[in-house]
């Protein structure tokens, strides 16, 4: 015990602040809404038990919700691969040590921070609308646009190629794992004649793949919660024909719209099982693609 | 039920009695009431003002006022009342006053009624579309009906002098044409009304049916719903109204509406709403009513809208009074707020407004009194999920309207899923 502390108190002391928060302010309401999954509550009147409903109705009858882990799983599968790739690569042109290193990596760090705020959805829907600024660029080239935003079909790509933008905290981890990457792996590379492409494939990304996982898990989890620009960009109903009914709007809207606060616990519980699904399954998958240098000692 | 209800009061109690043994009173922020409303920019100004006229006359009460579009405005009420912090006094629209009074979240009003809510000489139709099982849980600020705005430039330059008070579908479709080809395509003739219910809920009307049966299940048909959505299919197929990408914009702020933009020159609006349009618009606007069916019942009504209810969260009830009763009865205050909200349902107000109209407010009393013998019963007040009707409505009437469904598989959806959403709401 006395070894276990004198190794690990230094953790638990910083991680003290967000403990405390959790215990004290995020595990009561998490607790509450299991109950209220199993009860019929409307906010206003008490809530009543009903036992299992909310969930067999969810998977039996309800449509929407169906809709919406489509639209989330599609929305997931496509936005992380973007926005990593997308980080990868940044971090990669900025990993070569330019003088002005530290600018640059504000102004690309700069998007992540606003990406999730109000104002830039309100852009975003500005950007893609159907006398928007794209569609004006486009018309410049002669190409007719459409209303990105209000055609069903398209409308979730914007939303990916938001995501791909907000590359910037995954980039950072990624930088910070390119800079840990021993230089003269490169340089007998160089010397072998190896082409810089085996480099990235054989060196980097074998080295890097630790630091991947760790972005892909954490990316997943943050794409499965996508909140805000998709309730702006929709109107909050998830519109256009629910094509942006992502699984978060949809709860907000049973939630606080539609008054059924025991329904919408239920979908967060459902959300959650669903998150820790998927990141078991990376971690379960990880001893297959993930080396960690140390593991040998 | 009764059990969780007196278990719910004696936490209530706790809670009162921990309160005030921690020594916090009560009624320490008396004086003090919040006033919660939908607006535009029109009615925000006028409110505002008749907030300051009352502070001047009651320098004890300070009345704090907040304002938000109708898209927004009834997610931010309910997150509001689950909270328990709703504003002490509300804007209450018809389709959900009886969702909120079910919810236990409105008080009623009668104890305050001839003692300090002076309403007793106020007509008693409009005030009796606040009732609920027989009481008084709003006060009517204004009546309304429908109204289809029009661009009275473009009219007249399309040379269309139809009646448009007892105009038929046909009519109105054959209008659109003409206003499109007549400006070479420049103006379509309409805001494409798909997705609008109100103006769907006069349509099952006039074929003889309520939306609504009296036992608050859906009795509209899908035949009704997919004539009315090929009705709209057909004219976007002619090309003679706004086009798809503004139609499936849902709850469109009044500027960026057909009218007020130029685009069209008819918009679907509430009566009061003209004051509110013709503000945004260059051109000189005028009322029509929703088209009839030929040989069909009356479909429009007029509504008892704009109520102002009393929230069960309100602190200060007799500042609140005071603050309603001067919203109806105060001549200072009457005067700011015009017809802007409807027209008032007291005799002695309207009197005194009639001198000092304004061209576009005798528009409307003008159309308020010439569809008064033209429209149809006040219909039964809306069953709860009503509101969430109106979503279905308007997310399956987009696939209709984006050729993604045709309008009969698409009414058959929409049918299926507003009983569903009913028998849920129950």
């Amino acid at each position: 015990m006395r070894r276990f502390l004198a190794r690990n108190a230094p953790a638990y002391i910083f991680l003290s602040p967000w403990l405390l928060g959790f215990f004290l302010l995020a595990l009561g309401p998490i607790l509450a809404s299991l109950y209220l999954s199993f009860t019929r509550y409307d906010m206003v009147s008490a809530p009543r038990w009903v036992g299992f409903d909310n969930y067999s109705y969810m998977f039996t009858r309800d449509r929407r919700f169906w809709k919406a882990l489509e639209v989330t799983f599609t929305y997931v599968a496509l936005a992380v691969p973007a926005r990593l790739i997308m980080a990868l690569g940044v971090a990669m042109l900025l990993d070569k040590g330019l003088r002005t290193i530290g600018l640059y990596r504000a102004i690309f760090y700069l998007p992540s921070l606003l990406g999730a705020s109000i104002a830039i959805a309100i852009l975003w829907r500005q950007l893609f609308e159907a006398n928007g600024v794209v569609n004006q660029v486009l018309a410049y080239f002669g190409i007719q646009g459409i209303s990105w935003i209000t055609n069903p079909d398209t409308s979730l790509y914007t939303l990916v190629i938001l995501a791909m933008w907000q590359f910037g905290s995954p980039m950072l981890i990624f930088l910070a794992g390119l800079r840990g990457i021993p230089r003269d792996l490169y340089e007998a590379a160089e010397i072998d004649g190896t082409p810089r492409w085996r480099q990235f494939t054989r060196i980097t990304l074998p080295l890097l793949a630790p630091v991947i996982f760790f972005n892909l898990v954490l990316q997943t989890i943050e794409s499965f919660k996508t909140f805000s620009s998709a309730f702006i960009i929709s109107n909050g109903t998830g519109a256009p024909a629910d094509s942006l009914l992502f699984y978060t709007v949809y709860l907000f809207n049973e939630a606080f719209k539609f008054f059924r606060m025991g329904y919408a616990s239920a979908l967060a519980w459902v959300l959650l099982i669903i998150i820790a699904v998927f990141t078991a399954i990376a971690f379960f998958t990880s001893k297959y693609w993930v080396h960690y240098e140390n593991e040998r000692d | 039920m009764k059990m969780t209800r007196r278990g719910l009061m004696s936490t209530m109690g706790a809670g009162l009695a921990a309160s005030t043994l921690a020594g916090v009173p009560a009624l320490a922020q008396a004086r003090s009431i919040r006033h919660y409303w939908w607006g535009n920019p029109e009615r925000d100004k006028r409110t505002f003002a008749v907030i300051d006229t009352f502070q001047k006359a009651k320098t004890d009460i300070k009345v704090s006022g907040e304002t938000i579009g109708w898209g927004d405005y009834w997610t931010k009420m309910a997150t509001q009342t689950a909270g328990r912090n709703m504003a002490d006094l509300v804007q209450m629209d018809y389709r959900f006053l009886f969702e909120y009074v079910r919810r236990g979240a409105l008080k009623p009003l009668d104890e305050y009624v001839g003692k300090s809510l002076m309403i007793a000489d106020f007509d008693k139709g409009p005030i009796d579309g606040g009732r609920v099982d027989g009481k008084l849980y709003a006060l009517n600020i204004g009546s309304n009906s429908q109204v289809i705005v029009h661009n009275t430039r473009v009219f007249k330059e399309a040379g269309i002098d139809t009646d448009l008070i007892n105009w038929t579908w046909d009519d109105f479709a054959k209008s659109c044409e003409t206003i499109t080809s007549k400006t070479g395509g420049k103006v379509k003739g309409s805001d494409d009304l798909s997705l609008m219910i109100e103006v769907f809920e006069s349509w099952v009307r006039q074929n003889g049916r309520e939306f609504y049966d009296k036992d608050g299940k859906v009795a509209a048909t899908v035949e009704d719903v997919a004539s009315y959505w090929q009705f709209w299919a057909d004219l976007r197929k002619k090309d003679v109204v706004r086009s798809k990408d503004k139609t499936v914009i849902l709850d469109i702020p009044i500027v960026e509406s057909g009218v007020a933009v130029g685009d069209t020159a008819m918009s679907h609006y509430w009566s009061n709403q003209l004051v509110g349009i013709q503000a945004a618009a260059k051109d000189k606007i005028g009322a029509a009513m929703v088209p009839h069916k030929k040989g069909g019942q009356p479909g429009q009504f007029i509504k008892p809208s704009m109520f102002m209810s009393l929230s069960r969260d309100a602190k200060d009830v007799d500042a609140a009074i005071a603050y309603m009763n001067a919203w109806v009865t105060d001549p200072a205050i009457t005067k700011i707020l015009g017809l802007e909200r409807g027209i008032p349902a007291s005799a002695k107000v309207r009197e005194q407004l009639a001198p000092g109209l304004n061209e576009v407010e005798k528009v409307s009393v003008a159309y308020f009194n010439a569809i008064a013998s033209k429209v149809g019963p006040l219909p039964l007040p809306a069953p709860k999920g009503a509101g969430e009707v109106r979503d279905a409505f308007m997310r399956i009437g987009t696939d209709v309207v984006l050729d993604r469904a045709s309008a009969k598989d698409a009414a058959a959806t929409f049918v299926g899923d507003a009983q569903a959403i009913v028998e849920r709401a129950l």
